[in-house]
């Protein structure tokens, strides 16, 4: 029925007239088939082969073809949804990957205009403790800046420790501004207007500023003058027991 | 639901504006009124029932008796391209020629002379699934008819000289269909859709074949295929269905209804594949185009809503008048665009497969656009089909559906296909009903199911080149 309601449109049937017809047949153009060469083999051959698209075949695919769809006689509306899925999983699966990869190649170039290798080993310093006696300060330059690393003696630890600390003028307990209290490890750029403080001088047993006259103290910590914070602790890490990395 | 009731009204307006002016003519309309037109449901139940009977061998004769000086008389047997096989692939084809060429009762032009005395016309045609020969008679010469229907099916005659002759004259007729791109484009689809199956195969079969076949496998065919449970008699026009039945009685009992070694032709299920294939000749003006999804079979429900979907599309060709204001939106964007010279869509059934889609020819250069915009059709069915085209393609669908069968061939036709697809004769009372059905939101679930997300196949002949490969037909499939 539906056949014959679009008959102009359904092609499963073929009218035949009884009168044949001879109305001047054309030239069958070559067709150059775009998926095999086959007809192409057919047409070089001698003159008497015809061309017609009856004798076009459709080449067997079977070796591409997945499993689900090799038997001619199943339906492959079956194994639609898990051949669509595996696809869709592959596709998914890729892309993830592409677009990680694409991230960490970008990432890549993007970071080789940041810091070299050679900067940034200079944003640490690596110390040996053992060159440094007791009492002693020693200055370092570190990031542009002087580090000071103190060697302290046992009296100048509990003297520290017993420095009420609400009294101070930026509190800081001195424990809380080590990690092994033999040594103290500072930024040595005076917290008032930058100058470099001296060690072992001024009133306190630690540093003094002469710029301005800031005191400070076997900590570092601020007593008196014009400064307002004590000197910066920076990040340092102890390695080993002879080294300390500073940054 | 019940059927749609279509009654012609005068507006009140119009009477009385009428009857101001010319009152004879007003008072005829209205004497007319009151005598009252039949309405549409009236019309569809007063068809007269399709009457079916089984004869012993199982040959079915069915029949609708309307009361006409002519008649159509015919046979539809189950036999096609898809019954051979890749060595006998034209047989049916090669049978049907052979079958005007006389009968061993009736040798050589005796056949057609005695067709042509009656004044009747000798038809016939062989589909992939079906093959029919049917003939035109006076109403009077029904068992006539039927009795030369018998012997063509039956007694065909064979003769080595006629196969000889007969094959040029096929070659001929293949060199001449070579000519028809839209044929060939579909064989094509067929070819690339149903790879490595018997659908592939064309119905006129390979020139290899066909200068091969002997009498001994067109008569096997015939053996293999003819066989009464497989055949339906169908007749329609001024006859009467107990004749029909005497006729085919006393002609048809000795129809054969077994097979050789109990091996009864199963048909096995043809896979789809969606894929491509391109003729490409750039010395051809035009590029054909046609694009199907897998469709489901002829008794599939679906198919009524899928050409319902088919009638939102509409067709197209250069020659109609409607310009930029047709209610297909894809022909007026053809017509906007300049898209196409033609394009239409298809619902081709097979017993458990089909293919839906659509066809085009285009300038090689509007080969993208076209398929861009029919495939944006396409998504826009799935997931936005209004109920206003819905019910203006239902309407376009009853209209089509009814005014097909005007004719008794149109009707034999009809009962004889039916009965070969559906096993019984679907009146048109329950064609409007199923159609009625149809809303919006079933043709969006139903065209999603079978469009949307799924591997098209493609055939293209002709300029081709200048259009991208199918994957990007097949991106456009589940983009919106």
């Amino acid at each position: 029925f539906w056949r014959n309601s679009w008959e102009a449109f359904s092609y499963s049937s073929y009218p035949v007239a009884r009168a044949h017809r001879f109305d001047g047949c054309k030239a069958v153009c070559f067709i150059y088939l775009h998926v095999v060469s086959f007809a192409v083999l057919l047409c070089a051959a001698p003159a008497s082969v015809r061309c017609v698209h009856n004798d076009v075949a459709v080449p067997d695919f079977s070796a591409y073809r997945r499993d689900d769809v090799q038997d001619a006689t199943t339906s492959s509306q079956g194994s639609s949804d898990s051949r669509k899925g595996f696809s869709y999983l592959m596709t998914a699966a890729t892309g993830v990957t592409g677009a990680y990869v694409a991230k960490n190649v970008v990432t890549q170039f993007i970071s080789s205009l940041s810091a070299s290798a050679d900067v940034l080993a200079l944003s640490k310093i690596e110390i040996k403790l053992s060159d440094i006696p007791e009492g002693k300060n020693v200055a370092f330059k570190w990031r542009g800046k002087p580090l000071f690393v103190r060697h302290r003696t046992q009296a100048e630890i509990s003297q520290e420790a017993e420095v009420d600390v609400s009294q101070l003028r930026d509190p800081q307990h001195d424990l809380d501004r080590v990690k092994k209290p033999e040594w103290v490890i500072v930024v040595g750029v005076c917290t008032h207007l930058g100058c470099v403080p001296i060690a072992n001088a001024g009133d306190y047993g630690g540093y003094y500023c002469p710029c301005h006259g800031s005191h400070y103290d076997a900590s570092g910590r601020i007593r008196k003058g014009p400064a307002p914070l004590n000197l910066e602790v920076p990040v340092y890490q102890f390695v080993g027991d002879d080294t300390v990395v500073v940054g | 639901g019940a059927a749609a009731t279509v009654t012609v009204t005068h507006c009140g307006a119009c009477r009385r504006a009428l009857s101001a002016l010319r009152p004879d003519t007003a008072a005829l309309l209205t004497s007319t009124r009151k005598r009252g037109a039949a309405t549409y449901a009236q019309t569809l139940q007063n068809i007269p029932d399709t009457q079916v009977t089984t004869l012993d061998n199982g040959l079915r004769v069915a029949s609708e008796e309307s009361n006409q000086p002519t008649c159509t008389v015919g046979l539809w047997i189950e036999a096609g391209s898809r019954y051979e096989d890749a060595k006998t692939n034209g047989a049916g084809f090669f049978m049907e020629h052979m079958a005007f060429k006389g009968t061993k009762k009736r040798p050589g032009s005796a056949f057609e002379k005695e067709v042509e005395s009656l004044g009747a016309h000798l038809n016939g045609y062989t589909s992939r699934e079906q093959t029919a020969f049917y003939i035109k008679a006076l109403s009077k010469d029904m068992p006539k008819a039927v009795e030369l229907l018998s012997d063509l099916v039956q007694n065909c005659a064979l003769e080595d000289s006629q196969i000889e002759k007969e094959r040029s004259i096929i070659l001929q007729e293949l060199k001449e269909m070579d000519s028809s791109l839209t044929d060939v484009t579909f064989d094509y689809l067929h070819a690339t859709a149903y790879q490595g199956t018997a659908l592939a195969q064309t119905v006129e079969g390979t020139t290899e074949n066909i200068k091969r076949l002997t009498r001994a496998d067109l008569a096997s065919y015939i053996d293999t295929h003819f066989k009464a449970p497989r055949m339906v008699l169908a007749a329609a026009g001024g006859i009467s269905h107990r004749e029909l039945v005497d006729a085919a009685k006393q002609h048809f009992t000795g129809a054969p209804f077994t097979y050789k070694g109990d091996s009864v032709p199963a048909l096995p299920r043809c896979r789809f594949t969606g894929s491509e294939i391109r003729a490409r000749d750039d010395a051809l003006p035009l590029a054909h185009i046609a694009l199907a999804v897998e469709g489901p079979g002829w008794a599939d429900p679906d198919n009524v809503v899928l050409n319902v979907a088919n009638a939102i599309i509409g067709r197209y060709d250069r020659t109609f008048g409607g310009g930029k204001n047709q209610s297909s939106r894809l022909a007026t964007l053809a017509v906007e665009h300049n898209l196409c010279h033609s394009f239409e869509p298809f619902n081709t059934s097979y017993s458990d497969t089909g293919l839906f889609g659509f066809h085009f020819v285009s300038d090689p250069l509007s080969v993208d656009d076209m398929m861009f915009c029919a495939q944006r059709e396409w998504m826009r069915l799935c997931t936005s089909a209004t109920e206003s085209e819905v019910t203006r393609a239902k309407n376009w669908l009853r209209n089509a559906m009814v005014a097909q069968l005007d004719g008794t061939t149109r009707v034999c036709e009809n009962i004889g296909s039916n009965l070969l697809h559906y096993g019984r004769r679907i009146p048109l009372e329950e064609w409007d009903a199923r159609i009625s059905a149809v809303d919006a939101r079933m043709v969006r679930d139903v065209c999603s199911k079978y469009i949307y997300d799924k591997c098209p196949a493609i055939a293209a002949v002709g300029d081709c080149f200048l259009w991208p490969s199918k994957w990007s037909s097949l991106e456009k499939e589940d983009s919106v």
